[in-house]
């Protein structure tokens, strides 16, 4: 049966025949992320003339599709995938992971200890951290009458309808479990109920729930508190400077995105001189001021522009590491988070 | 079609080849894919988006929450006011196409379908940009002294609608346009003739005989507007669509049998509704 | 009355027009936009273009995006409409069935279609890349051209085509010359609703698409985590521009023709009582 099924796709694709791309060169780099979390112009373009490498960009948009992918034709098309924490871990406990050659990584030194030894590769052997952000609450002081301080003051009567918060069910769960003193990774039934029951009091408030845009809402007046990722804090930031940043005081969710080879990756080679080269400190400076992130790299500091360095967003998790919580990857019991969620968006 | 059975068989052989084609696309990529959807949908979840070969009936039974009923109700309404919106603002355009000059007429053809050779995500960032508190629209109110505090319109339902029969009306505007094109006026002429004043022609003569593309039209809205949850998303409508349920439950529990189950109770729901629809005489309108 | 007809209909074309092509009006405005976010405007630059036009991800994704479109619309141009003509004049038992499972890719959520697809084409061992897109998208868009020509054939006259196999005429003789250039509008409308279904398609396009046949849809939707692009902007207006310049070219050349007939037409008719 299966047989044939392969014999009647492979003939229905005759027809494409003349599409399939030709016998692939031996220097090429294919790299699996988000489109443009590699920028092209500043750090793509420089490689690719140092080393006649080519370097395909091949985009997702979300970790869990990546590791489908990557489950499903067994990690063997892509060289070099960056990708979240929590998602790492589990690409790692899979399998899905080449182990890394220290000896074609001298830049490996380059990185900040703080950022290395993760839970997810605690012995370094997989993973080259890439970027890192936390996210915070950043409000128009024109628009809020109260001092906002910390996630509680999110419930204060006069915000009504005003706040914009992230439209993912762990991250904003996360923060109200945060605010009660929680873990953002419990599983415990009645802690949960009791999160339920405070988010759906803080539905009067929030005026939109979005993933990717809240710093434009924000910008624009639509909204005049959102709680959303760095790189929008920071966009929001550079469009308006009398925007307030608040770091909570309860606690911060914070998370590493970092690069892998995948276990049967075609080029690892060139894996690892694209990665050795992404660790060089000038390289990651230029990378942490395009894509508006932390850079976990300490030899990036001496390139760092003084904007970037005076920014709050990007260096108050030097003070802060001690109350840094990772969302990580619950199992089955995600189902328990996005139900809360899918009962509380029914309220809009 | 009427003619008498000889011709049928006549020109039935060789016609009936012409739907080969379809038939090996329908078998090899909707119905191979769809078996496999079906089969996943009785299966027990593994860890991290993985599925067990357990034979299992409770994902059908989870759906029997009332919350999945809400999120089904949501997305049909959205879907239902956008078709209908669609239909009131693409047949009149389709009409006047059709009746336009013939030298304009491919003109405007191409004018109401260029817009959607450019991505969908950027042309909703237009929306935005246009809708937003400091943006050209609420600025324009503003000094035309018509508002003193700038409307906040994305995030609301009408913003949503307003995005959605965007993205779909040239779906409604080309079927009803060919049907309006190949319509026979001779008929609304002799109505007219016969003292039938403009709009009662219209309505007996006209939409009767454009019925077939306003179905069309209808169908090609209807159903696509029940999978574009990521305008509402992209509005700021916070709304929980099927959409959003099906791909939280892939992406995000990772529970691949469960996410099957929704894909699949949401085609049974729209082929019902078709069914429904062919019963009731739809079958005739050449759609389905 | 008539007149008024003459007046609402320009006037309302006109009014539906401008809100389809306000919107990209921002986008063109906006490409032009120092920030990188679309809450507010930050200055004037063209830094996007000169990004853009550096760029050499962004061709390859375009390149692939138009032979995707053109071989996927192509194809289900060809099927959807010998489909729709072949269905319209048979009857067989199933015929129901083959009708729904062939319109039925519009109902399957792209997303679990998409991992289908991704699931059987690993186990099969075809690999991913442009000949995998090309049958999805194609799958896809035959829906739009059949729905069409479906709806254009219903309550056409038959006894043209009866006639021609009355003088036996075969049955691509009678498609070519007489069912073709009957449906030939809706079957333009249709392969032109494909075309900006398959130019728009993320998701299946996603689970289907190797290491080097990255898409712009792609590219756009998966580049919003850092903010969006202004560059995706900048192409856009380039892209919109180009057709526009190609679309007046056709419309000055079609005028020119016009001219050019009417004049030949005027001297036939002139010679015309020369010769008698």
């Amino acid at each position: 049966m299966k047989k044939l099924l392969s014999v009647l796709l492979a003939l229905s694709m005759l027809a494409a025949l003349p599409l399939l791309s030709s016998a692939e060169e031996e220097k090429v780099l294919n790299i699996f992320s988000w489109d443009g979390y590699v920028d092209y112009a500043s750090v793509i373009q420089p490689f690719e003339e140092q080393t006649g490498i080519k370097v395909n960009y091949a985009p997702f948009s979300t970790n869990d599709e990546m590791l489908k992918k990557l489950q499903e034709n067994g990690a063997s098309e892509y060289d070099l995938v960056i990708a979240s924490d929590y998602i790492l871990n589990t690409a790692r406990l899979e399998g899905l992971m080449l182990p890394l050659d220290k000896e074609k990584l001298p830049n490996f030194a380059n990185l900040d200890e703080r950022f290395i030894s993760q839970y997810f590769d605690p012995d370094n052997e997989y993973v080259v951290p890439y970027m890192s952000g936390i996210p915070l609450i950043v409000y128009n002081p024109d628009m809020v009458q109260i001092e906002i301080d910390g996630f509680e003051d999110l419930w204060d009567p006069s915000l009504v309808d005003s706040i914009g918060l992230i439209d993912d069910a762990r991250v904003s769960i996360g923060m109200v479990l945060l605010s009660m003193g929680q873990s953002m990774n419990t599983t415990d039934d009645a802690v949960l109920a009791q999160a339920k029951e405070k988010l759906f009091a803080l539905r009067e408030n929030i005026h939109v729930l979005e993933y990717e845009n809240l710093h434009n809402s924000l910008i624009s007046g639509d909204i005049s508190v959102a709680y959303t990722f760095t790189p929008y804090v920071a966009l929001a930031l550079d469009a308006n400077p009398n925007l307030k940043v608040v770091w909570p005081k309860e606690g911060l969710g914070f998370g590493i995105d970092g690069a892998f080879i995948p276990a049967n990756a075609p080029h690892p080679d060139n894996a690892h001189t694209f990665l050795n080269y992404l660790l060089d400190g000038q390289v990651a400076a230029v990378t942490a001021e395009w894509q508006l992130y932390c850079t976990p790299n300490a030899a990036a500091q001496e390139f760092l522009s003084d904007a970037y360095k005076n920014n709050p967003v990007f260096n108050g998790i030097y003070d802060r590491f001690g109350d840094a919580e990772y969302v990580m990857n619950l199992g089955a019991d995600e189902s328990k988070f996005q139900d809360i969620w899918t009962e509380f968006k029914l309220l809009f | 079609m009427s003619g008498g059975k000889g011709a049928k068989m006549a020109g039935g052989r060789g016609t009936r080849l012409f739907i080969v084609p379809m038939a090996m696309v329908a078998v090899l990529f909707v119905a191979i894919p769809l078996c496999y959807v079906l089969v996943i949908s009785f299966m027990t979840r593994g860890d991290n988006s993985t599925v067990q070969a357990i034979f299992t009936a409770e994902n059908y039974r989870r759906l029997l929450d009332p919350n999945y009923a809400r999120v089904f109700l949501n997305s049909m309404l959205l879907a239902l006011w956008t078709t209908l919106l669609a239909l009131l603002l693409g047949y009149p355009f389709g009409y006047c196409m059709a009746r336009a000059n013939r030298r304009w007429r491919a003109l405007l053809m191409l004018l109401v379908i260029v817009p959607f050779w450019t991505n969908a995500l950027v042309r909703l960032y237009g929306w935005k940009i246009l809708l937003q508190a400091n943006g050209p629209v609420n600025t324009v109110l503003r000094a035309l002294g018509l508002i003193d505090q700038p409307l906040r319109m994305l995030g609301s339902y009408g913003s949503v609608l307003l995005a959605m029969v965007y993205c779909l009306i040239p779906f409604m505007i080309l079927p009803c346009h060919s049907a309006v094109d190949k319509m026979d006026w001779s008929c609304v002429e002799a109505a007219r003739d016969l003292g039938a004043k403009p709009w009662y022609a219209f309505l007996t003569v006209t939409l009767p005989l454009t019925l077939p593309g306003i179905s069309a039209g209808c169908v090609l809205v209807f159903v696509p507007s029940l999978g574009l949850f990521f305008v509402s998303d992209l509005m700021g409508g916070s709304l929980m669509l099927v959409g959003n349920l099906i791909r939280d439950q892939l992406l995000k529990s990772r529970d691949w049998p469960f996410g099957a189950a929704l894909s699949m109770l949401l085609m049974a729901v729209t082929v019902l509704i078709f069914g429904l629809y062919r019963r009731s005489g739809g079958k005739d309108l050449g759609v389905f | 009355m008539k007149k008024r007809r003459k007046i609402f209909s320009p006037v309302y074309m006109t009014l539906l027009l401008i809100a389809m092509y306000l919107p990209i009006v921002m986008v063109v405005i906006y490409s032009f936009n120092a920030g990188r976010t679309i809450g507010a405007w930050q200055g004037f630059t063209t830094m996007w273009y000169d990004r853009l036009l550096q760029n050499a991800l962004m061709g390859d994704a375009l390149k692939n995006s138009l032979v995707l479109a053109a071989w996927s619309v192509a194809l289900a141009g060809v099927i959807g409409t010998l489909g729709a003509i072949g269905m319209a004049k048979s009857h067989f038992r199933g015929k129901g069935a083959l009708e729904t499972l062939s319109t039925l890719p519009m109902m399957i959520p792209e997303i679990i279609l998409g991992m289908a697809y991704l699931v059987i084409f690993s186990a099969v061992g075809i690999p991913l890349g442009m000949p995998t897109l090309v049958v999805t998208h194609m799958t896809f868009c035959v829906p739009y051209v059949y729905i069409n020509v479906s709806s254009r054939l219903v309550g056409m006259d038959p006894s043209v085509e009866e006639a021609a196999r009355d003088l036996g005429a075969g049955p691509w003789r009678v498609l070519l010359d007489i069912t073709l250039p009957l449906v030939a509008p809706a079957v333009a409308s249709g392969m032109l609703l494909a075309l900006a279904m398959s130019l728009d398609d993320v998701i299946i396009s996603f689970f289907v698409t190797g290491a080097t046949t990255t898409t712009l849809p792609l590219k756009v939707y998966t580049g919003l985590r850092n903010g969006g692009t202004p560059e995706i902007n900048a192409l856009c207006t380039l892209l919109l521009g180009a057709v526009f310049v190609l679309v007046s070219l056709a419309q000055l050349w079609q005028a020119r023709q016009r001219r050019r007939q009417a004049r030949d037409r005027e001297q036939a008719n002139r010679n015309q009582p020369d010769r008698a």
